[in-house]
C-alpha cells in the first residue's frame, strides 16, 4: 500500500538522501516506517491517520548527516520535523505536513563523562533512565525526571524544553543543559552555550541564546549533541503523602510546604478530588482510604543524610498542621517510586453510562500561579463535565498541581486536567469538539494570566492557535527570530502559529 | 477485557489458508482477533516496554518496537498498511516477554481487570498471518523446511541432525527408553550443546531419579511456533504427546526453557483438557534435589561468576529463584549478583528465530550481554538456556578480553563430582558414526 507524498519529495529526493546517509536501511519511505511515526501518546485522531505521515523518515549517526539533510530540505522547501522518543503530549515530533522526519533514535552514544567539571555529553537519541544506568557507577546522575523518565530521549527533553518531577531541587530540562550543538534550518551546525563555554553555566558575553534552543518545539534547528549537568546521586530519597478532607486545605498546605526554604524541596503534588476518585478506580493504593480523603499532597525531598533527616521533620509538621493525614510509609514510599507509571492507564476510562472502555490520555500542562489555582479547577472541570455530557466519549480523570518553579518550588505549578478520550469513537464530530474542549480549557488559563503550556510546547490544534495571544507584544520578536533563522519555513511548519511569520505583513 | 479462551492462531474458516489473491480475508480475521489488545497499547501510547526491548536496544528503530507491533493492527484495521507492508517489523523480536512485564497497563492494572498485553503472541500469530499469506521470511522458510523433513530442527549451522543421531549425546549413560518419566531434550542440547544434556541427565542418575527417553523424539516444536509455522508445529506436538502416551508417560521433565514454554503455553492450548502431563521445569527439580540432599555438591569450584537470567524462565515464566538458590548451593563460587528485574532489558538475542533471520542483531544483543558482565569483574557468566548459551559464547569468546560460558546445570554436576562429557560448542564431526 501506499499514501502519496504531501511535499516535493519524490524518488529522485530519497534518492539524495541516500548519498549522504547511505545505503544500509536508514533512508525509510515504506508505509511502516512512516505509519509508526505519525503520533506521539496524545489522543489522535486515527480516523486522519494518513494526514499526519512523514513522506520519508531518517535514521542519522552524525550532526553532518542532519546537517546535509537539512541542508537539501533547505534547498528544496521540503519540511523537516525532528522526532526523538515520540513520547511528547502535544504535536511536536509529528509531522503536519509531510517531509522530511529526521529520528535521532540512533544517536545515542555518550561521548563524554567529565567527573571533574562535571558534565556529560551525550546525544540526543539517550534515554535518561540508561544514561543513569551508566552513571551510577559514578555516584553521579543526571537529574531529568518526567513521567516518561522510562522512554523519553535527551533531545525531545530538550526540544520541548521539558519540565521535572523533581525540578524544585535541580532544575528542569533547560536548567541541566549546559551546551548543546544544533543544526539550524540553514544547515549550519553551531554550538550553544553560556557565551562561547562548552561547559559554563554562567556567561554574560553575547546573548543568551540556550533559552531559545531549549523549547522551541523543534521549529528552530534539531540539537544532535548536548552536554549536560552531572549531579551528586541523592543519599537519601525521602517522600510522604497526606491526605484531605478538603481542597481548599490541601492547597493551603501545599503553600506551606513550598513556602518552607528547605533546599531539599523537590516537588510538591497536589491531587484533587476527581484524581483521588479516578485512582480508586481500582487502585489498592487508594481503595483502603476512608471515602473522606479529598484530596491528597505529595513532597519529595533528596539529598544528604544529613540534610533530609532533620528537614524531613519540618515536612511532617507542615503536612499535618492543617489537618493532613500521613498516608504511611508504605503508600508514600511506594507510591512515589511508581509516579513514573501510575497515572494515566487506558484501562481506567469509562463511559457516559459507566462502562470500562479503553480510552487514550490528554494531559493539559498549563503554567499557572498559585493564587488562581482553586477557580481554575472549578472551571476546568465544569468544562469537561459540559462535552463529556454532550458526547459522550470524554472522561474527567482528574486533576494534579506540581511544583512549576526551577530551583524554587514555591509561587506557580504546572497544573494538569487529565482528560479521557474514547478514541475508537473518534470522527470529524468528535474530534473537532475535542479540540473546541482543550481550546476552551486554554482560554481559562490565559484569563487567569497563565501559560498554556508549561512543558509540551503549544503544537497541535487547540492551543497553538493561541500563543499569538499569549505572547502579547513579544509575539513580534518571536516571528522575526523565526524568519531570521528558518527563512522558507521549513523547520516543523506548522506548529505554534509561527506559520503568521510568514505571511504578507507577518513580520513588522 | 481479553478473550482468556481465545484459541491460539487464526481460524481458517475451513479454508486452506492460503491467500494468493490478496483479498485479505485473512488479514480481515487477524485484525478482528487481535484488535482489542493492540487497542490497549495504542491507546496507552506510553512507550515504557522501548528501552526494555532487547532488538530495539541495538537497532533503535522504532518499527521493531512492541508499540509499533500493536499499531500496526490498528493501522491494518484502518486500511493503511497491509501484511506485506510489516511482516519486517514483526522479525525483530525474540520473544523474551520483557515489554509484556514493562506494560504499565499489564504493571498498575492488569490484576483488577484481568488484562494482560499480549505482545509475544500478536507477533506470533502474525508471523503465522505472513506464511498463510505469503509473506514468509526465505530463512525461517528454509529451516522449517528442514524440519518438516528431519523432525528435528536444523540447528544453526551445518551441525548434522537426524532421528538417528537425536539420543548420541547420551552415549555411555545407560539411560532407558520409556516409562512414567520422561526426559524432553531440546533440538540445540541434544546436537550442539551436548555437555548441557549430560550434566542434566547425570545429575538426575546421582540422584536416583528414574527416567527414560522417548521412542522417538521429535522436536517439540516450540520455534516453528515461534516463526509462525503453525500447522508443524502442531504436527510435532501430535507426535510427542502419541509417543509419551504409548510409553505410559505421567511426567516430562523439560531442561530447556524453551521446551518448558511450549509444553506449558503452546500444548495446552492445542489439547484443552485432553493433556495430562505433569510438567516439571528442570532448574527447580535439580535444586530440590540439592535442597534434599540428594544431590550433594562437594567440589569446591573456584570462579567468580555472574547469572544470566535466561528471559524464558525469568520474564516468560518468572523463575529467577531457583537457579540463583542452585549457584549459591557450589562450594567455591563468588557470585555477583544483578537482579532480575534490572535483567528484563538483557537478553542473548537467541530465542524467537532471530539468529536465523538476523544473525547480526543476535550477535550485537550477546556481545552487549557479555560486556555488561565484563563490568562486574567476573571469570564466567553462567546460564542457564542452551540456547543463549551458543551466542554467549561467541561473544565471550570474541570478546577483547574474553568470558567463559558456563552452563548452570554443567557448574553443578562439576561440584558433584560428575565427570560430564559431551560438547559445548559442536560436535567434533569425525567423532559421529
Amino acid at each position: 500500500m501506499s499514501v502519496a507524498f504531501k511535499s516535493g519529495i519524490d524518488d529522485a529526493v530519497v534518492e539524495e538522501l541516500r548519498a549522504i546517509i547511505g545505503d544500509d536501511g536508514r533512508v525509510l519511505p515504506n508505509m511502516s516506517s512512516r505509519v509508526n511515526r505519525t503520533r506521539v501518546p496524545a489522543p489522535f485522531p486515527v480516523h486522519r491517520w494518513g494526514e499526519y505521515m512523514p513522506d520519508v523518515v531518517i535514521l542519522p549517526r552524525t550532526a553532518e548527516e542532519v546537517s546535509e539533510v537539512v541542508g537539501l530540505a533547505n534547498r528544496l522547501r521540503i519540511p523537516v520535523v525532528p522526532r526523538a522518543g515520540g513520547t511528547g503530549l502535544s504535536d511536536g515530533a509529528v509531522a503536519l505536513r509531510g517531509g522530511i522526519l529526521v529520528d535521532v533514535k540512533l544517536m545515542n552514544l555518550i561521548h563524554e563523562i567529565d567527573l571533574v567539571d562535571r558534565t556529560v555529553t551525550v546525544g540526543p537519541g539517550i534515554n535518561m533512565l540508561k544514561l543513569n544506568e551508566e552513571l551510577k557507577r559514578h555516584g553521579v546522575f543526571y537529574p531529568d525526571d518526567p513521567a516518561s523518565y522510562p522512554c523519553s530521549l535527551v533531545g525531545g527533553r530538550i526540544g520541548t524544553g521539558g519540565w521535572s518531577l523533581i525540578g524544585g531541587r535541580f532544575g528542569h530540562t533547560r536548567e541541566n543543559v549546559v551546551s548543546l550543538q544544533v543544526v539550524l534550518p540553514t544547515g549550519e551546525i553551531v554550538r550553544i552555550g553560556e557565551g562561547g563555554g562548552r561547559k559554563l553555566r554562567k556567561s554574560s558575553t553575547g546573548f543568551n541564546l540556550k533559552q531559545l534552543f531549549t523549547g522551541h518545539q523543534g521549529t528552530l534547528g534539531i540539537c544532535t549533541e548536548a552536554t549536560l549537568e552531572l549531579a551528586p546521586r541523592p543519599e537519601v530519597e525521602f517522600a510522604a503523602f497526606f491526605a484531605f478532607e478538603d481542597y481548599r486545605t490541601a492547597w493551603e498546605t501545599t503553600g506551606d510546604l513550598t513556602r518552607s526554604g528547605l533546599a531539599t524541596l523537590a516537588g510538591v503534588v497536589l491531587f484533587d478530588e476527581w484524581k483521588i476518585a479516578y485512582l480508586r478506580r481500582d487502585d489498592e493504593a487508594y481503595i483502603p482510604q476512608p471515602a473522606s480523603v479529598k484530596a491528597v499532597v505529595a513532597v519529595a525531598m533528596y539529598g544528604t543524610r544529613a540534610e533530609v533527616e532533620p528537614a524531613s521533620k519540618v515536612v511532617m509538621k507542615l503536612g499535618r498542621g492543617r489537618g493532613g493525614r500521613y498516608l504511611g510509609d508504605e503508600i508514600s514510599a511506594g507510591d512515589w517510586a511508581s509516579r513514573h507509571d501510575r497515572y494515566a492507564t487506558p484501562l481506567h476510562g469509562r463511559s457516559k453510562d459507566g462502562q470500562a472502555v479503553m480510552m487514550s490520555w490528554h494531559c493539559e500542562d498549563a503554567a499557572l500561579n498559585y493564587s488562581v489555582l482553586p477557580q481554575v479547577r472549578e472551571e476546568w472541570h465544569a468544562i469537561v463535565a459540559g462535552f463529556r455530557e454532550e458526547y459522550g466519549i470524554f472522561d474527567d480523570w482528574g486533576m494534579f498541581a506540581y511544583t512549576n518553579g526551577p530551583y524554587k518550588p514555591w509561587g506557580d505549578y504546572l497544573v494538569e486536567i487529565d482528560v479521557g478520550i474514547w478514541e475508537q469513537r473518534l470522527n470529524d464530530e468528535n474530534w473537532d469538539a475535542w479540540v473546541r474542549c482543550k481550546r476552551d480549557i486554554s482560554l481559562v488559563t490565559l484569563k487567569y494570566g497563565g501559560s498554556i503550556t508549561a512543558c509540551h510546547g503549544a503544537t497541535r490544534e487547540g492551543d497553538a492557535e493561541l500563543v499569538p495571544a499569549e505572547m502579547g507584544s513579544s509575539w513580534e520578536v518571536v516571528k522575526r527570530i523565526k524568519r531570521a533563522l528558518d527563512p522558507n519555513n521549513i523547520m516543523n511548519p506548522g506548529k505554534q502559529s509561527l506559520d503568521q511569520a510568514y505571511e504578507d505583513g507577518g513580520v513588522a | 477485557m481479553q478473550d482468556g479462551d481465545q484459541k491460539y492462531g487464526l481460524d481458517r474458516g475451513g479454508g486452506d489458508g492460503y491467500d494468493p489473491n490478496g483479498d485479505g480475508e485473512l488479514q480481515r480475521q487477524f485484525v478482528e482477533q487481535w484488535r482489542t489488545n493492540a487497542y490497549g497499547c495504542f491507546s496507552s501510547g506510553h512507550k515504557f516496554c522501548r528501552e526494555v526491548c532487547p532488538v530495539m536496544q541495538v537497532t533503535r528503530n522504532e518499527n521493531h518496537t512492541p508499540t509499533a507491533f500493536h499499531a500496526n493492527i490498528v493501522a491494518m484495521e484502518q486500511g493503511l498498511v497491509d501484511v506485506a507492508d510489516v511482516a519486517d517489523d514483526y522479525v525483530h523480536c525474540t520473544q523474551c516477554g520483557a515489554c509484556e512485564l514493562r506494560c504499565p497497563n499489564t504493571l498498575f492494572t492488569g490484576d483488577f481487570y484481568r488484562h494482560r498485553t499480549r505482545t509475544v503472541d500478536v507477533v506470533k500469530a502474525m508471523r503465522a498471518l505472513m506464511v498463510d499469506t505469503g509473506n514468509e521470511r526465505e530463512g525461517w522458510k528454509v529451516w522449517n523446511e528442514r524440519l518438516a523433513e528431519r523432525h528435528n530442527e536444523p540447528v544453526l549451522g551445518d551441525v548434522p541432525v537426524s532421528q538417528e543421531h537425536v539420543a548420541d549425546w547420551a552415549d555411555g549413560l545407560d539411560i532407558p527408553i520409556g516409562g512414567e518419566t520422561i526426559l524432553f531434550v531440546d533440538c540445540e542440547a541434544a546436537f550442539y550443546r551436548t555437555s548441557y544434556t549430560r550434566a542434566f541427565a547425570q545429575l538426575l542418575q546421582k540422584a536416583g531419579v528414574e527416567f527414560g527417553l522417548m521412542r522417538e523424539q521429535w522436536c517439540c516444536g516450540g520455534p516453528a511456533a515461534e516463526m509462525g509455522y503453525v500447522e508443524l508445529a502442531r504436527k510435532h506436538a501430535d507426535h510427542n504427546v502419541a509417543d509419551w502416551r504409548a510409553v505410559g508417560a505421567k511426567r516430562i521433565i523439560a531442561p530447556d526453557p524453551h521446551d518448558y514454554i511450549a509444553f506449558t503455553e503452546d500444548y495446552p492450548r492445542y489439547y484443552g483438557d485432553d493433556y495430562e502431563f505433569e510438567i516439571v521445569l528442570g532448574v527447580e527439580l535439580i535444586n530440590d534435589l540439592v535442597k534434599q540432599g540428594r544431590i550433594r555438591l562437594t567440589e569446591p569450584v573456584e570462579r567468580v561468576v555472574t547469572y544470566h537470567d535466561p528471559c524464558r524462565l525469568n520474564k516468560r515464566k518468572g523463575v529467577h529463584a531457583a537457579p540463583r538458590e542452585l549457584l549459591r548451593a557450589v562450594p567455591g563460587i563468588e557470585f555477583k549478583d544483578v537482579d532480575h528485574v534490572t535483567q528484563w532489558s538483557y537478553c542473548s538475542g537467541g530465542g524467537g528465530g532471530l539468529p536465523v533471520e538476523k544473525p547480526e542483531i543476535t550477535e550485537e544483543i550477546s556481545r552487549r550481554r557479555v560486556a555488561r558482565a565484563q563490568q562486574l569483574e567476573v571469570d564466567a557468566l553462567i546460564s542457564a538456556c542452551p540456547w543463549s548459551e551458543r551466542p554467549l559464547s561467541q561473544a565471550g569468546a570474541s570478546a577483547d578480553e574474553p568470558l567463559e560460558v558456563l552452563d548452570l546445570f554443567e557448574l553443578v554436576a562439576r561440584a558433584a563430582g560428575i565427570e560430564v562429557g559431551g560438547h559445548a560448542q559442536g560436535p567434533v564431526q569425525e567423532a559421529r558414526p
